[in-house]
């Protein structure tokens, strides 16, 4: 048996950075960031803008690559076909096909990640946020907070390991809001981690871990406290 | 591959088989079809008529000569040159340009994605081949008429040659971009190919595989190279597989700064919008200004605009610097192949100038970009706009100069000189104020105007005038002046008489660029 099934011990981290950078031009975005994340951890990314998170976020995902240190999920290489299948990656700004239907994408991610009951999985999903109507209109159709309750669909609607949501919560009316901690709860409760960044106190003090990041370096890792809650609104240096 | 991956990859093929089922659904197939009449029926009878009307008489036997032995090396040295821009590109990410939620939901599920992106890739290759095929056939047309060789012949050769280049181009792209090439290492390559292309054609040898696939494009005249060609051919073919195999690898980083950029570029080309075209385009290809200029300009001018124009230029990046001289160059090259004989090129150079022009215009482009900035200057917005034409005009003669030099080295100095100092200016002046009426085009202001009412298709004449002036300011006094020494008259002063109109419409261009831009100003000045 191994460490991380070993009784009493902590289970193996499911993302994991090490001295992880990254610079645009001479400009460093992220800078010598670590992180250990384990299975079914909430953790609240906080801090000012252009502090990082984002661009912790589409390393990740595989969508960047780090110019210093190493990330793995899962124990692969971000972007590898393993960590592809255990990462789901909410961005901040949603993305879709303007020809596919709202139905059509759950059908279609769904399918892409294996998912046997897609069908009934995407219909109970929109149902809890309040879309089960819209099913068949395309992403032209919705508002600002549709199409962010469309995106978060498409990022729950296939099984992960680790969620990484790009301040989901923004755009949301206040009963979405309630709906998305639920699913958020629930994917925790089903031993993923999930990842929210974040400048809402009420989403720090919900989490079970708070990383902060200031310029791109890590400036707290710990519980969810005040000096967290802190960082959460904190001006840019 | 697992069953997971295999049920991914039938998913996907699925659904992009849907969607284009969708779309082909919702094309008016009649008017389709009619578009494709109209432009067969018209593109082909225009083309019968001017290549009948050119009546170019025949090349000599020295020069049919010169272009078996001397042709393929320096057609193979501009294949080089596609493919060193194509690595280039690709080392930058190109040349895919797919949707960015094909990036976000394809790319980042457990899906083969050399699989999935083989598709994209070879729908663009396959664009790129219709396009080459139908340039060279057109080329084709031009050239039985002048050289020896059936028309079926010469449209064939020059059909394959005009497709190749450009699958040479993206699929050396492909490969700088799948095997994730940096850009020092593509743009080594591709000069390493462009070397030796040109020591071919200083040695007279066919040894690159560039010059052997130059060997396609004078088949015609050529006598038992086909071995060679196939050869340049062969090699190509498989940089293309190699290329398609490994596109799998490519920076997804780069895949979706492509994706946002290229969705705004198809809109904008859509509206032709010609400015948000041209800075889209410099963003795809991180063109991006220099954070060190080549220069400083010392102590405070009197002439601010002159200086705000000069301050842009040597914020240019190499790339931009290199392009608008070889466009130079290129209109040099192309005016003395007008001058002996072939006169389509005549219009060829006029376009290259025209893209160096486009680039010149950026200052006054952007006071267009910011018109609410420009409106609260104190000074009269024409006249503003004028003071912004000098700059770039100084520069494109530097640039027209070049070409000059160009045409002397190629032909005959004395006249190339002679005729070219006479169109140095005048052509820079209308150049500059071609590219200013492009860069400062409204589509916007168009589609809400009367004009757009009465046919939509009148967006094409506005974006077509400076295009046009731009052919017509380089052709019609150089194929005077070749006229003229043909029939042993002053070719100096034939070419200096129609400066006279080029000068004249160059005029009502910054007439009309003046007028424009008071209309549009908010405040009047």
């Amino acid at each position: 048996m191994s460490a991380a099934h070993r009784p009493g011990s902590a289970p193996a981290p499911v993302l994991m950075a090490r001295g992880l950078g990254r610079s645009y031009d001479g400009f460093e975005a992220l800078s010598s960031f670590d992180l250990d994340v384990r299975p079914g951890e909430s953790i609240s990314l906080v801090g000012p803008n252009g502090a990082g998170k984002t661009t912790f976020f589409t390393i990740a995902a595989g969508l960047l690559e780090a110019s210093a240190g190493s990330l793995s999920v899962v124990g692969s290489d971000p972007g590898s076909i393993e960590a592809r299948r255990a990462v789901s990656y909410l961005p901040d700004t949603p993305v879709f096909y303007e020809d596919l239907s709202l139905g059509e994408h759950l059908e279609y991610v769904g399918g892409l990640h294996g998912v046997a009951d897609g069908g009934t999985r995407a219909t109970r999903l929109l149902e809890r946020l309040g879309m089960d109507g819209w099913s068949d209109s395309l992403p032209s159709e919705f508002s600002h907070g549709m199409r962010q309750k469309a995106s978060i669909a498409l990022a729950l609607v296939r099984p992960f390991a680790v969620l990484l949501a790009d301040e989901p919560f923004d755009g949301l009316d206040p009963p979405s809001r309630d709906v998305l901690f639920e699913l958020l709860g629930e994917a925790r409760e089903t031993g993923a981690a999930v990842l929210v960044s974040t400048h809402r106190p009420d989403v720090v003090a919900a989490s079970s871990r708070c990383v902060g990041l200031r310029d791109g370096r890590l400036s707290y890792d710990g519980p969810p406290d005040a000096e967290a809650l802190s960082l959460s609104s904190a001006r840019p240096a | 591959m697992d069953r997971e991956e295999l049920a991914a990859k039938r998913v996907l093929r699925e659904m992009r088989s849907a969607r284009r089922s969708r779309l082909v659904e919702q094309l008016d197939a009649m008017e389709l079809l009619y578009r494709v009449y109209v432009v067969l029926m018209v593109g082909g009878f225009a083309l019968a008529l001017i290549a009948g009307a050119l009546n170019d008489a025949e090349v000599g036997v020295r020069g049919i000569e010169a272009l078996g032995d001397d042709g393929p090396a320096w057609l193979g040295t501009g294949v080089a040159l596609a493919v060193l821009a194509g690595l280039r590109s690709g080392a930058r990410g190109g040349p895919l340009a797919i949707e960015a939620a094909e990036v976000q939901y394809v790319l980042l599920a457990p899906v083969d994605r050399a699989a999935s992106l083989r598709a994209p890739a070879l729908r663009q290759l396959r664009g790129a081949l219709l396009a080459g095929i139908v340039i060279g056939a057109v080329a084709g047309n031009f050239a039985f008429r002048r050289l020896p060789g059936s028309p079926l012949e010469w449209i064939l050769s020059l059909a394959l040659f005009c497709a190749a280049v450009p699958l040479c181009t993206l699929t050396a792209a492909l490969l700088a971009s799948g095997r994730r090439l940096s850009p020092v290492i593509a743009t080594a390559a591709g000069v390493g190919l462009l070397a030796w292309s040109l020591a071919d054609a200083a040695l007279g040898s066919m040894t690159s595989p560039a010059t052997m696939l130059g060997i396609l494009a004078t088949l015609p005249l050529q006598d038992g190279h086909w071995l060679l060609a196939a050869v340049g051919v062969a090699f190509f073919v498989a940089l293309g597989a190699v290329g398609l195999f490994s596109i799998g690898g490519l920076s997804l980083e780069a895949a979706r700064r492509r994706a946002n950029l290229a969705a705004q570029l198809r809109f904008s080309a859509s509206v032709q919008d010609v400015r948000t075209v041209i800075l889209l385009r410099r963003q795809l290809a991180s063109e991006h200004p220099r954070r060190r200029p080549w220069a400083r300009l010392r102590g405070q001018g009197r002439f601010p605009v002159w200086r705000r124009g000069w301050h842009s230029f040597l914020r240019w990046p190499p790339a931009r610097a290199v392009r608008a001289l070889a466009a130079g160059v290129a209109a040099g090259a192309l005016a003395a192949g007008a001058w002996s004989g072939t006169t389509p090129l005549a219009a060829v150079a006029g376009l290259a100038l025209l893209v160096a022009a486009l680039d010149l215009v950026e200052p006054l482009a952007q006071e267009t970009d910011h018109p609410t900035r420009r409106d609260l200057l104190p000074v009269r917005q024409d006249s503003l706009i004028r003071r912004h034409l000098v700059a770039p005009v100084v520069v494109l003669g530097i640039v027209t100069l070049a070409g000059i030099v160009t045409a002397a080295a190629l032909g005959s100095p004395r006249t190339a000189i002679g005729v070219g100092a006479v169109m140095l200016l005048p052509t820079a002046i209308a150049l500059i104020c071609c590219a200013a009426l492009s860069a400062t085009h409204d589509p916007y202001a168009f589609i809400s105007s009367s004009l757009y009412m009465l046919s939509p298709n009148l967006s094409y004449v506005q974006t077509g005038i400076p295009i046009a002036v731009s052919i017509a300011a380089i052709s019609a006094p150089l194929l005077a002046a070749r006229m003229a020494a043909q029939q042993g008259v002053s070719a100096v002063g034939a070419a200096a008489l129609m400066e006279i109109f080029v000068l004249a419409g160059a005029a009502a261009m910054i007439w009309w660029l003046g007028r424009r831009v008071v209309e549009r100003a908010p405040v009047q000045s």
